[in-house]
């Protein structure tokens, strides 16, 4: 495809902190096109949120965008005056945060609140953005929408207001949703029913939706595309079956093989990932995966890796894979790997 | 429909029963919870009831028949709890009730007015130094600490001598040393709720920063305002009676309670219903505004839920 909904190219983000510079985005490079979800995974503070939070130029305070591009439509958001910005921000790119518990404002009726973008970018009036807004509610599947509009957002479960968050992104059809791990502070059982609602929407609009999660099932379910994010940068990035099937970074690898199986045999241990996540502030040298990697080899230490396409558009940024060693082979033939 | 919800089988005689509970917003909570207290209901009927004597002083002036400064020197000094002067008359032969009635305008006028300007300015600084922060924060909280750190009581007795105060003058000189304390009460608590997830969902909409501050942040911000306007209101009158009492207030004839006790200082032997009636004002306006404020706090305030 020539021209994608949402193309990032070397965005970077960083923050001015006491003990030095951190960059909690490291060159970035992503593509989106209508009606397709993308996953980005990775562990806590691997830069997700920061990536996405960067694209909508609410990075906040000190941290900065400092280089990069965010071409959506043709035009370059890293460029564009804060008016503009405005105007995308809810018309053409909505975001759904993690925790519907605290996203809603408690002193407004949830129908004002859900109402609210239709006012700021299609001038609606009162009465028919919390219309509208009730016409949404009944979209996502709140039960009772007329009444609904009229309780505060304490008079919701966690499950609805998620819902209504949703709904509040929708409301005026934007190209492009961001979801932040929508269903984290969920049970599992309202997980499954968001996420199915979410992959509705994707199929029925054609919204392009970037779904951030750490739960590799979910990205399994749901996702065209997955990008794994390791220390502010992408290390892997390609279609969901490609990537599970046969993954070509060490990170993706072990995050695949971390994941208990319930037909696996019982007495086979569980595999961490050894180590702990880097600090950003002092990455390791080459790879920032290389102290945990179990794959590495001098190389990884000296220099750092860029995301290179190996097979069918997928691309990893591993030196290992990239001179044409199977992860699994080289796992299952040596002792480091295969501990089982 | 996107999302199915399961419908839910009721038991026999349930059904169409009311299960929703109606919207029930943190105002009304707090107002119903504020109706359960007597004491406050009791001190907010005080006030009410002061309020109604202020606003409706020309007409109780009426069945009275004396002005608040009509004198009558062949009757000066007459003791209370005898017609026509239930309150006495002071040495000029004033009725001590109308003059009471008059003086209670000034009183709770000067209070709410004063705690209207400063609640007002002192909430637009605050907002503005807690969301801008930066060097706008800066600039502002500094302003702040400056008014905080200057001895007040000098700062009144200045102005007051170089603006002739009415009740105007004297809410503006006293709100110019209140507002720094509002100003620093709604920095604060800007601090903490713009960093609540809600504020970046809105910005995540496209608001602009104004719509952000006066339509999504203020309401926040709004019942710690009632708090602090509502004991405010005492302290204030307090203030003003004090200044008056040292003669930097409202200048005579006009009645205040505060100039009334000062006048009667030197009468205090002969005639001490001159003094015990205005202090007993006084006391009795700002004890009720003060519980009633108390009151309004924990009815309100969220940082007690």
């Amino acid at each position: 495809m020539a021209e994608h909904l949402l193309e990032v190219r070397g965005l970077t983000t960083e923050f001015e902190t006491r003990d030095g510079i951190l960059r909690a985005v490291d060159r970035v490079d992503l593509y989106l096109d209508p009606g397709e979800i993308l996953g980005i995974v990775g562990e806590s503070g691997s830069g997700k949120t920061m990536t996405v939070l960067s694209i909508m130029r609410l990075v906040p305070r000190p941290g900065r965008v400092v280089a990069g591009e965010v071409i959506y439509r043709g035009r370059d958001l890293v460029q564009v005056s804060e008016q503009e910005m405005r105007e995308v921000r809810g018309a053409e790119i909505a975001m759904i945060f993690q925790d519907p518990m605290t996203s809603l404002n408690p002193v407004f009726r949830t129908g004002w609140q859900v109402g609210e973008p239709l006012r700021l970018h299609k001038g609606m009036g009162l009465r028919d953005s919390i219309g509208q807004a009730a016409r949404m509610f009944r979209q996502v599947g709140i039960p009772e929408a007329e009444r609904r509009t009229a309780n505060y957002p304490h008079e919701f479960s966690g499950g609805m207001r998620q819902r209504a968050m949703i709904a509040m992104g929708l409301t005026t059809a934007p190209p492009l949703l961001i979801a932040d791990e929508p269903t984290t502070a969920l049970d599992v059982t309202i997980q499954a029913q968001i996420l199915e609602l979410l992959r509705e929407i994707a199929s029925q609009f054609g919204t392009a939706i970037i779904l951030i999660t750490h739960n590799l099932g979910v990205v399994a379910g749901m996702c065209d595309r997955l990008m794994v994010m390791y220390a502010g940068r992408v290390v892997e990035e390609g279609a969901t079956e490609g990537v599970f099937a046969r993954p070509k970074h060490p990170y993706t690898w072990s995050l695949l093989r971390s994941i208990p199986r319930l037909d696996a045999d019982e007495r086979e241990p569980l595999h961490p990932i050894e180590g702990m996540p880097p600090d950003l502030t002092n990455l390791p040298s080459g790879c920032a995966f290389h102290p945990r990697c179990p794959f590495r080899i001098q190389r990884c230490i000296d220099e750092r890796p860029e995301l290179v396409a190996l097979v069918d558009g997928q691309r990893a940024a591993c030196w290992v894979t990239q001179a044409g060693t199977d992860l699994e082979l080289a796992a299952t033939g040596d002792a480091w790997g295969g501990d089982g | 429909m996107i999302g199915s919800s399961p419908e839910i089988e009721l038991e026999e005689g349930l059904e169409g029963r009311e299960f929703v509970r109606p919207p029930e917003s943190y105002w009304r909570q707090s107002w119903v919870r504020l109706r359960e207290n007597r004491l406050a209901l009791a001190a907010g009927g005080v006030v009410l009831f002061l309020a109604v004597v202020a606003i409706a002083a020309p007409l109780i002036q009426i069945p009275i028949h004396y002005g608040p400064l009509q004198q009558d020197l062949t009757d000066n000094f007459a003791p209370p709890f005898k017609a026509p002067h239930w309150l006495g008359t002071d040495e000029l032969g004033r009725d001590v009730l109308i003059r009471l009635v008059f003086g209670a305008r000034v009183s709770l006028g000067i209070g709410f007015l004063t705690v209207l300007i400063a609640t007002t300015v002192g909430t637009a600084v605050g907002l503005a130094a807690g969301y801008y922060g930066r060097w706008t924060d800066e600039v502002l909280m500094r302003i702040v600490d400056v008014f905080l750190a200057f001895p007040a009581i000098f700062l009144f007795i200045g102005m007051s001598i170089l603006f002739r105060p009415g009740t105007l003058t004297l809410s503006l000189i006293i709100a110019s040393v209140g507002w720094a304390g509002v100003a620093r009460l709604v920095r604060s608590e800007t601090l903490t709720l713009k960093t609540r997830d809600y504020m970046l969902a809105t910005r995540s909409l496209g608001a602009r920063d104004l719509r952000l501050m006066v339509r999504h942040l203020l309401p926040n911000v709004l019942p710690i305002l009632i708090v602090s306007a509502s004991l405010g209101v005492g302290q204030i009158i307090l203030i003003a009676a004090a200044l008056d009492f040292l003669g930097l207030g409202i200048q005579p004839p006009t009645p205040s309670w505060g100039s009334m006790l000062s006048n009667a200082q030197t009468y205090f032997y002969h005639s001490p219903w001159l003094v015990i009636f205005p202090g007993l004002m006084i006391f009795i306006t700002v004890l009720a505004t003060t519980l009633f404020g108390n009151a309004v706090r924990d009815a309100f305030d969220p940082r007690l839920r």
